[in-house]
Formats: C-alpha cells, structure tokens, sequence
C-alpha cells in the first residue's frame, strides 16, 4: 500500500455508490422494455401494406399508383391489407411525421382487423390544424397488435418522404 | 537518477501500445458500420466515402499533436505539430463535407447551417471558459482542452452516426413504437454516445497521463469533451427543426428553441454532465494504486454516463411534447429532475477532488519551500494555494513590471503549481518520468525568479 496523506477512498466509494445507482437505472429501464415489449408475442402474422396514394379526403377513396414521395399540399394514405390478418385480431395502425407526433390512425384504436377490412382499410394523413400543409421529411405508418390493451407487436411498417417544396 | 524514477517498471510503452490498440479497434468498429451500413443503406455513400476518412485523418492528427506535445527536440517537435495540422485540416474538411454538404445543408441550406453554428460557439466556449476554471489549482492547457472538445465534436458524432443509424434499423424499427421503441432508443444513446466520447477520454489518458493529475482534470476533460459533442448536436437539431417548419414560416423558431434547450438550459445538464461522470472515473483511476481498482473506477465512470443519459432519453417517452405553458415548464424541469441529480454527484466530486488537491499541493509546496531551494518561498505558499491571492500578486506584478511582468509572475505561479503537483505525483508513485524530471521542473522555476 502506498503511504500518504491524501485518502483518496471517498471518491472511489462515491463512483462505486454511482455505479450501483446506475445499474438500477439500466435494469429498470429493462424492466420497462419487458414491460412494453414482452418476449414470446410473435403472432407468426405479418400485416401487408400494398401501398400509399394520393388521397382525396371529400369522398375518402385514394387514386394513382403507390408512391414513396409527396408535396407538401397532397394528402395520401396507406392502404393496409386488413383481410389477410386474423378478424378478430385486435389491431391498429398510425402515421408519425418528421417531429414523430401522430397525424392520422385507425378508428377506434384498437379495432378487430375485420371491422377495419370492412372499411376500405386506408389509413390517411391528417396535416395538423396549427399548419397550412404537411411538414416536409419522413413519414412512418406503423401497424401494430395489441393484446391486454397495450401493443405488443409490430405488424408492418411503411416510409414515405414529404418534399420541401409545395 | 534514471534508478529513483518512482516507478520500478516503467509502463509508458504499454500505455501507449494499448491506446493504439484502442485506436485501431475504433476505426475498425467504424470502417465495419460503415460497410454494413452503406450494404444494408441507412447512409448514403457519401457519408462513407467523405466520413470514413475524416474520422481516419483525424485520429491520425491527434496521435502527431500528441506525440508533438511529449516531443523533446524542437525539430521533432514542429514536424510532428505540422503533420497534425496538415491531417486535422484535411480531416475537418472531409467530415464537414458530409456535415454541411449531406446532412445538415441538404436540409435547411449552407447558410442557415453556418448561422446555426455561429450561435452555438459563445455559449460553448462560455461553457469551455467556465470548466476549465473549475481547476482551480492547476489550469489544463487550452491545446489540450480544445484537444477534447474537438475530439468529442467531430470524432465522437461520427462513431455514433453509424452506430445509432444500425442499431435503430436493426432493433428499435422492430419494436413497437411507444415506450418499448423509446427505450430501445434511449439505450442506443446511453450507450453508444457515451462510449463515443469516453474514447476520447480513455485515449487521452493513455497517451497524455501525465495531464490527467486526478479527478478534477478528469472531469474537465470529460465536461470538455461532452460540450463538444453537445456543439455538434446543436447544430444537427437546429437545422432540423429549421428545414422541417421553415416552410410554414416557423423555422427560426423551432431552431431558436432547440438553441434555448441545448444551449442555455442543456449546455451543463446535459452531454457536457454525462462525460464528466466518465471523466471523474478515470481521473480516479489515474490515482488508484491497484490494477483491479483502476479498472473498477473507470468502468463506473462509463456506467454512470451511460445510466444518466439513459434516463434522459428515457423520460422523453413520458413527458407530453408540445408548446403550451404547463408542456414547456415540464421540459424545462426535465433537465433539473432527470439530470441535476447527477450534475450534483459531478460537483461534489469535483469538490471532494479540489480539497484532496488542494490540501496535497499546500502540504508539497511547504515541503518544497523547506529544502530551502529557492523554487518555493515560505511566504508564497499561501498565495499560491488562492487563486484570489494569485490573481492579486499578478496585478501588483503588473503595477510594477506592466504586462511583461505580469505574464512572468504568471509563468512563475504555474511552473511552481506543476512542481508541487509533480512532487504529489512521485510521493504516491504515480509518476512515469524520473526524478530527473522533477530537477528540471525546479530549474526552470529558479530561472524564472
């Protein structure tokens, strides 16, 4: 041991203490993972998205061929293949946009896949009332299973980019 | 003399063997996630043609600045220091190329990037200016603290680019959005990021021991590498924020906003406090006289960090994002809630470490003064150990002698602080270079008398 004055063992036990500390933190945030995202959950189902179209929100159908990529002002929504999902399957699907704050999903959420299959199944866009079009960047359509009222399962999820320019 | 080196096995080659080792294992993490990532296409390869290369020069530049600042013979010395400026150059301009040309400018254009930047340098440097004075006996030089804050701004943001752009396509697209994905997220961050920068740490420790004295340095150099790396951050989001709601006329807005959060609220709550915690487990570790405790110390540095910025980005999955009143007072107590805790354990660190300094170096400067070599005077001993009572002793030298007298009597005072602190080093046997070194240290402080 080497001899001096200084006692530098406070400090080394205030880093073990932290670590301690820490290790809750990252067991409890795993914990939380389980929580929302329990293992042995797989349906084995996988839901199929055969596109996104230019939307007209009057009559509610969609028109074109599936696109990746939208102006600002066009208004689109995914087209969700509910039919092929279990009916009784209870499920819902949502879009985010570039700042991930919801802009459209399914309703009610959750719904059984067969009530949304008789509803055309499309998941429109919604541009927010703070704005004249929708923000420009990615937007993510997110299917999802729910089961004791919470989601379980990623289904299908879906990109498309707004441009910049209107 | 070389026989009464304190250490009886001199370890610097195996320090130094270990840091390249390190090194080299970093840059082939990167050239490794660039490859799978430019393969499986998260990044475009622009990045990886402009980034990988950058990040390559760069280390280079640090490994030669380095060397330079150890080097003995001037001629060495300024090739060394060329090499490197010539690399960090070439570096700086290869990584901005992606940073300005892809991904910030492709977004909200070149000008509005450099006046993102522009906005973030005073508060940085505000941030620079304050952490480096939290060493209150011995200031780290300048070269080396902008050494860290630039290691942490450009090095440490591209290791995690790649990173985070695998893990989130790999893992947390997977996952169901909410909390699971959040989560998922916040570790990629925790983890990720802090080990990004607690490299650079790791690096300056084994390549530069000797400026690492103990836990206070270490935490200057961690909080310097995080305000780096916060540096960059603020930028990339500002941008952001800009090009997405530019169009509807709010872009100056939201940046202005992330500018707030980042860096006036954000600036020491935030990375800059994350990477301290690392920094303070290795500025431990530099004074542990045992292998295993070393190991330990360090180790938790970098849980710490990894937990704090964990629970950070954790708690965003429960605070409702918006800009009502009640929605803006809760993401400012975000920052004193989730990160103040650890803020505090950084201060008190840092405070326990300036009192174990500070005692050590009065204690070494009385002994010094009673050899009665001339270096230390029993008188100065107070002055010395108040930083008021230097600065004081400094402006009379000014009174007296003008500016020339000032720098000296300046020269003096840190020329004395570094032979106490060496004479600290050598009594706990934590010093590489021989007693030789120590008599040199003395000479110079006579000469400057």
């Amino acid at each position: 041991m080497i001899e001096t004055h200084d006692d530098l063992r406070p400090l080394y036990r205030v880093m073990l203490a932290l670590a301690l500390v820490a290790v809750l933190i990252l067991a409890s945030g795993f914990a939380l993972l389980l929580k929302f995202a329990p293992p042995g959950q797989s349906s084995g189902y996988r839901a199929q998205v055969s596109g996104v179209y230019l939307y007209d929100s009057g009559s509610g159908t969609i028109s074109g061929s599936p696109m990746t990529r939208f102006h600002r002002t066009e208004l689109f929504a995914a087209q969700v293949e509910w039919e092929k999902l279990p009916p009784e399957m209870l499920v819902s699907a949502r879009w985010t946009d570039s700042l991930d704050d919801e802009v459209g999903a399914t309703e009610p959420t959750p719904a059984p896949a067969g009530s949304l299959a008789r509803e055309k199944g499309l998941v429109p866009v919604r541009t927010s009332r703070e704005f004249h079009a929708n923000l420009p960047g990615e937007y993510t359509l997110t299917v999802v299973r729910y089961a004791r009222g919470q989601p379980v399962e990623l289904l299908a999820s879906a990109r498309v980019t707004v441009l910049r320019d209107p | 003399m070389i026989r009464h080196a304190a250490y009886r096995r001199r370890w610097r080659p195996t320090r130094y063997l270990l840091a390249a080792m390190i090194g080299a294992a970093l840059f082939l993490v990167v050239v490794l996630s660039s490859v799978a990532s430019f393969a499986i296409g998260p990044l475009p390869l622009r990045a990886t043609l402009f980034g990988l290369p950058g990040v390559g020069f760069i280390g280079a530049a640090t490994f030669f600045g380095l060397r330079a600042l150890h080097d003995q013979q001037a001629t060495i010395r300024v090739r060394d220091a060329t090499r490197a400026v010539a690399l960090f150059v070439a570096g700086m301009f290869l990584w901005l190329a992606v940073l300005d040309v892809y991904t910030f400018t492709g977004e909200a254009g070149p000008g509005v990037a450099s006046l993102c930047a522009i906005a973030c340098l005073p508060t940085t440097a505000i941030g620079l200016l304050v952490v480096r004075r939290f060493d209150r006996n011995e200031k780290e030089p300048w070269r080396l603290v902008l050494v860290a804050a630039l290691w942490g701004a450009i090095v440490s943001t591209s290791l995690v680019v790649w990173a985070e752009s695998l893990w989130d396509l790999l893992f947390t697209a997977t996952l169901v959005p909410g909390p699971a994905a959040d989560t998922a997220a916040a570790y990629s961050a925790g983890i990720f990021e802090e080990l990004a920068k607690g490299a650079a740490l790791v690096l300056l420790y084994l390549v530069m021991r000797d400026e690492i004295d103990d836990v206070v340095d270490g935490i200057v150099y961690g909080a310097a590498v995080g305000l780096g790396f916060n540096f960059m951050e603020s930028v990339a989001y500002m941008t952001h924020q800009y090009a997405i709601l530019a169009p509807e006329g709010l872009g100056f807005v939201g940046a202005i906003g992330q500018w707030y959060f980042r860096q006036v609220i954000g600036l020491f709550l935030g990375h800059a406090t994350f990477t301290a915690l690392i920094g303070a487990g290795i500025g431990i570790a530099r004074q542990m006289p045992r292998l295993r405790q070393r190991v330990l110390a360090i180790a938790c540095g970098f849980l710490a960090a990894i937990a704090a910025h964990f629970a950070w980005d954790a708690w965003q999955a429960f605070v409702l994002v918006g800009s009502s009143p009640t929605q803006l007072l809760l993401a400012n107590a975000r920052y004193v809630v989730v990160i103040g805790p650890f803020a505090a354990v950084v201060l008190l660190l840092l405070v326990m470490g300036q009192r174990v300094e500070g005692n050590a170096l009065r204690r070494q400067l009385q002994v010094e003064a009673a050899t009665g070599l001339g270096a230390v005077l029993t008188d100065e001993v107070a002055v010395l150990m108040s930083p008021w009572q230097r600065f004081r002793a400094r402006l009379a030298a000014l009174g007296r002698g003008g500016l020339r007298g000032y720098l000296r009597l300046a020269q003096l005072q840190t020329a004395q602080l570094h032979l106490a602190m060496e004479r600290w080093h050598r009594e706990r046997r934590e010093i590489d270079q021989p007693l030789a070194a120590e008599e040199a240290l003395r000479g110079h402080v006579l000469e400057l008398r």
